[in-house]
């Protein structure tokens, strides 16, 4: 590493940023102008608002008589400024509206009034307050009231203070962060490749992670400055909000603990900064930036939101969770309550997840990706036919997400046959089929539907009655799936009521899916992927991509295992068909054991049993693969 | 002979299925002007890009001053100038150039003293402490002509360094490119602008489909055809025969 290096650029992207409109906008504008307009308009509205409520006299009606009654009466009477008397009234007219409250005396007692009135209506909660004041000072000459009532906080006034702040600040301080690293971020990438600035810069003795290095540190220097900036603002905006909505509520501001807790916003910058940047060096335009990281940005934001609503402590899982953690610490370095191995876990594990994306981001500036030609426009230069793109197959998986979630598990709900059959041939297989016709591809080449050698049918189908056993036995161990969910599960694979067949099930559970969701998946979303990825990531991500597809949460992992064999069934044999085979072989066995109840049989089986049979399905899983293997034909992409 | 300073040696990139450059050798030595012609998608960008250290080669090598280009080592001899001008807008020509030179490992008393003969050379006093972002289009190419030279490197590769340029700052262009050449350096420029080739180059290369499909003097290439445009259709129509 060259330290001269990494500065000279830190300095230049710096210098390049300030000038940037955009971001002075969203550093300088935003927290300056915009919060105090904003808090002041508030203001103001609280305020004429409040007046407006003390000028109007509230309607009340006094029902009954008797001498608490005549009293109160009276006194309303005196009081023209705050009540008109109605004649009479009922609960319903306080419900309606037409009164703000209405006094009756008890049944049992006529000393003892009620007043009735509505919590959920400011005049009439105004009429209640007003008649409970009113209601005190009717009391007979020389009697004195049985007891009084008076408030007392324990909390000094910088702990109030430190508490309301706590309340919205840290969650705002990381959400300016965040923003004051977003467009800085998006324009020392994807903006200096927009700009042609990119080819000249890596054309100079500079390493590539000097470089990063340098746009990484200018990017957390002006979220920092972004978040120091608005803390500042926002913590003086908020105080004076406070005082002028409530004059008798005179907070302080616990400055030292404020100082405190803005210490956060420098490692929170920095993730922030390396992931924005790691993730804006994909991009060739700003657009295309801009829609990468929005979805990182608010992935961040609810972690962060849960941090700031959820009474969370500070401890385990909370100090590792990206924007969650640095939320709560700010939170308790306010109220004066951080503990050291709070702060040191979440200073820890923000620091590792943003050299993690440093190092990313290094890796991808020292990729060709950064000064290569797009794959869809060297493929149109070179004359050869559309294929799909790895943003395509991201679009596809979209699109079959929204579809199963939104139009088919409804249908599921009423006919679990329609709903699935639906599904999976309209909106896996029918997806599929219109996607080619609109890309203008083969639906062959676009499923890769290749002829592999008859070996390759071999090892799926050994990968196919094997791979099952393993993934779930792991699964088991990893998350073990809640008794009544897997009796469900095999209720729906095998309905109690007999009503449907087990020829029926094996078309609906295991055929139709393993045709459809090979279909898709293993098809264009996989060969998509592997444009832009090695083959063992491109399966992987698949894979993910399928677990999540299952929308429930025991299923992911399991789907997952599966669908990253599958890939790389796929792969290896070059072709989607063996992986469809080996789809339909995992899904048989498994409903087969759910029809003849071995899989209950299963659960009692013994420690030794289970590792025999864990070793069968690797080795029979392992036999697979050296068969496709041999079988090998490179997927033509 | 001189020793060569750039050099292409059976080199050929491929971008999964599309062969964008295949086994292309070339040798530029000081004090030449080696222009690459093709049209727009033959293969000459991918061919720069690898011989100034931007892309590495599917298969043989890409040597600057006899390194290899994709080291730190092999760019300090390396000057790059695209259509693209590659200048950051919101700084100044002069910031630009601090920047380029500390890079390159320059003192800044150096390069203020090589900014001075440089803003002299290319008429650049009024232009160096405006923004480029506000420069027109000539005047960015003559800062832009300026960085990549200021750290004076042994290679000067232009990659269509003319295009969008007008008529005055072409001429001003080929009048630098040929100074550069007098001053021993060696000079590969890429154009689909087969007249300005003929006029700037010493030698020149045909790049068909990734291809090269002939090379030598302007004049050997020319052969018995009446200019380079009649001898690049000849040799692109028999190569196409030939697919």
């Amino acid at each position: 590493m060259n330290p001269r290096h990494v500065l000279l650029t830190f300095g230049k992207e710096l210098r390049e940023a300030l000038r940037d409109r955009r971001t002075l906008a969203i550093m300088i504008l935003l927290p300056l102008v915009v919060y105090p307009l904003l808090a002041m308009l508030a203001a103001q509205v609280a305020t004429s608002r409040e007046k407006q409520r003390e000028e109007r006299p509230s309607t009340v009606a006094v029902n009954g008589s008797g001498p608490a009654c005549d009293a109160l009466v009276g006194q309303i009477r005196k009081n023209p400024a705050l009540f008109a008397l109605a004649a009479h009234g009922s609960a319903g007219d306080v419900e309606s509206g037409r009164l703000d409250a209405l006094v009756e005396p008890d049944k049992d007692d006529a000393a003892r009034l009620r007043v009735v009135y509505d919590a959920s209506r400011d005049e009439s909660r105004v009429a209640e307050e007003r008649l409970r004041e009113l209601l005190a000072s009717a009391l007979p000459e020389g009697c004195a009231p049985v007891f009084a009532m008076e408030r007392h906080s324990l909390a000094p006034k910088a702990r109030l203070g430190g508490y309301v702040l706590s309340k919205a600040l840290p969650l705002f301080v990381v959400l300016m962060v965040l923003l004051g690293a977003f467009y800085p971020a998006i324009d020392v990438t994807a903006g200096e490749r927009e700009r042609g600035t990119l080819e000249t810069v890596l054309c100079s003795p500079i390493r590539r992670f000097d470089l990063m290095l340098g746009k990484v540190l200018a990017v957390a220097a002006l979220a920092a400055l972004t978040g120091v900036v608005n803390l500042g603002s926002m913590a003086i905006t908020l105080l004076q909000v406070l005082r002028l909505a409530a004059q008798n509520t005179l907070l302080d501001v616990p400055w030292g603990n404020a100082l405190q807790s803005s210490l956060v916003i420098f490692p929170a910058a920095l993730l922030f900064a390396a992931t924005f940047v790691a993730l804006g060096a994909t991009a060739r335009t700003f657009k295309e930036a801009q829609t990468l990281l929005l979805p990182v940005y608010f992935l961040t934001i609810a972690p962060a939101m849960a941090g700031a609503v959820g009474e969370y402590r500070l401890a385990g899982l909370a100090a590792w969770v990206p924007g969650m953690n640095v939320t709560l610490l700010a939170r308790d370095l306010l109220v004066g309550r951080a503990t050291w191995a709070g702060g040191l876990a979440t200073i820890a594990s923000t620091v590792l997840l943003a050299a993690a994306a440093l190092a990313a981001a290094a890796r991808i500036y020292d990729s060709e990706r950064l000064v290569g030609p797009p794959p869809r426009r060297q493929r149109e230069r070179a004359g050869l036919p559309p294929a799909t793109s790895a943003g395509d197959a991201l679009v596809l998986f979209a699109l079959a997400f929204l579809l199963l979630y939104f139009v088919f598990l409804p249908i599921e709900q009423h006919s679990l046959v329609v709903g699935l059959l639906a599904a999976q041939w309209l909106g896996l297989f029918g997806l599929v089929l219109l996607f080619a016709r609109l890309s203008g591809q083969r639906f062959a080449d676009t499923i890769g539907l290749g002829r592999p050698a008859p070996a390759a049918y071999l090892g799926a189908l050994l990968i196919g009655c094997s791979a099952w056993a393993a993934v779930a036995l792991f699964c088991e161990w990893l998350l073990p799936v809640p008794k009544h969910l897997v009796e469900e599960l095999r209720k729906t694979i095998v309905p109690p009521d007999g009503s449907r067949g087990f020829a029926v099930t094996l078309l609906l559970m295991a055929l139709s899916p393993a045709v459809c969701e090979e279909t898709l998946f293993r098809g264009p979303i996989l060969r998509g992927l592997r444009t832009r990825a090695g083959p063992a990531r491109a399966a992987v991500i698949t894979g993910i991509l399928f677990g999540l597809f299952h929308l429930d949460v025991y299923r992911i992992l399991p789907a997952t295992l599966l669908g990253t064999l599958l890939g790389f069934v796929a792969l290896e044999s070059g072709s989607v068909l063996p992986s469809m085979l080996a789809h339909l072989c995992n899904n048989a066995i498994l409903i087969a054991l759910a029809k003849t109840g071995l899989d209950q049989d299963m659960e009692s089986l013994s420690h030794r049993t289970l590792t025999l049979i864990l070793f069968a399905s690797v080795a029979g899983t392992t036999a697979g693969f050296v068969l496709l293997r041999k079988a090998r034909r490179n997927l033509k992409m | 002979m001189p020793e060569p300073l750039a050099v292409l040696d059976s080199t050929s990139k491929s971008f999964g299925a599309v062969h964008a450059v295949v086994e292309l050798s070339l040798s530029v030595a000081g004090g030449e002007i080696y222009g690459l012609l093709g049209p727009n998608g033959a293969g000459k960008t991918t061919a720069l890009r690898m011989l100034a250290g931007l892309l590495a080669p599917t298969a043989g090598r890409a040597l600057l001053a006899g390194r290899d280009a994709k080291t730190t080592e092999a760019k300090r001899h390396l000057g790059y100038l695209s259509g693209s001008t590659g200048l950051f807008g919101r700084l100044t020509g002069r910031e630009v150039l601090d920047y380029f030179g500390q890079i390159h490992g320059m003192a800044r008393a150096r390069i203020r003293e090589r900014l001075r003969g440089l803003a002299q050379a290319l008429a650049l006093e009024a232009v160096l402490d405006r923004r480029c972002e506000v420069l027109s289009t000539g005047e960015r190419q003559r800062v832009s002509i300026a960085r990549a030279v200021l750290h004076d490197p042994a290679v000067l590769i232009l990659d269509e360094p003319t295009s969008g340029l007008d008529v005055l700052a072409s001429r001003f262009l080929r009048d630098f490119v040929r100074g550069e050449r007098q001053r021993g350096k060696a000079v590969v420029f890429s154009t689909h602008y087969l007249a300005e080739a003929e006029l700037l180059c010493d030698r020149v290369g045909f790049l068909h489909h990734g291809r090269l499909l002939s090379q030598g003097t302007p004049a050997e290439v020319r052969g018995g055809a009446g200019t380079l445009e009649e001898a690049f259709l000849a040799l692109a129509d028999r190569d196409k025969g030939g697919a």
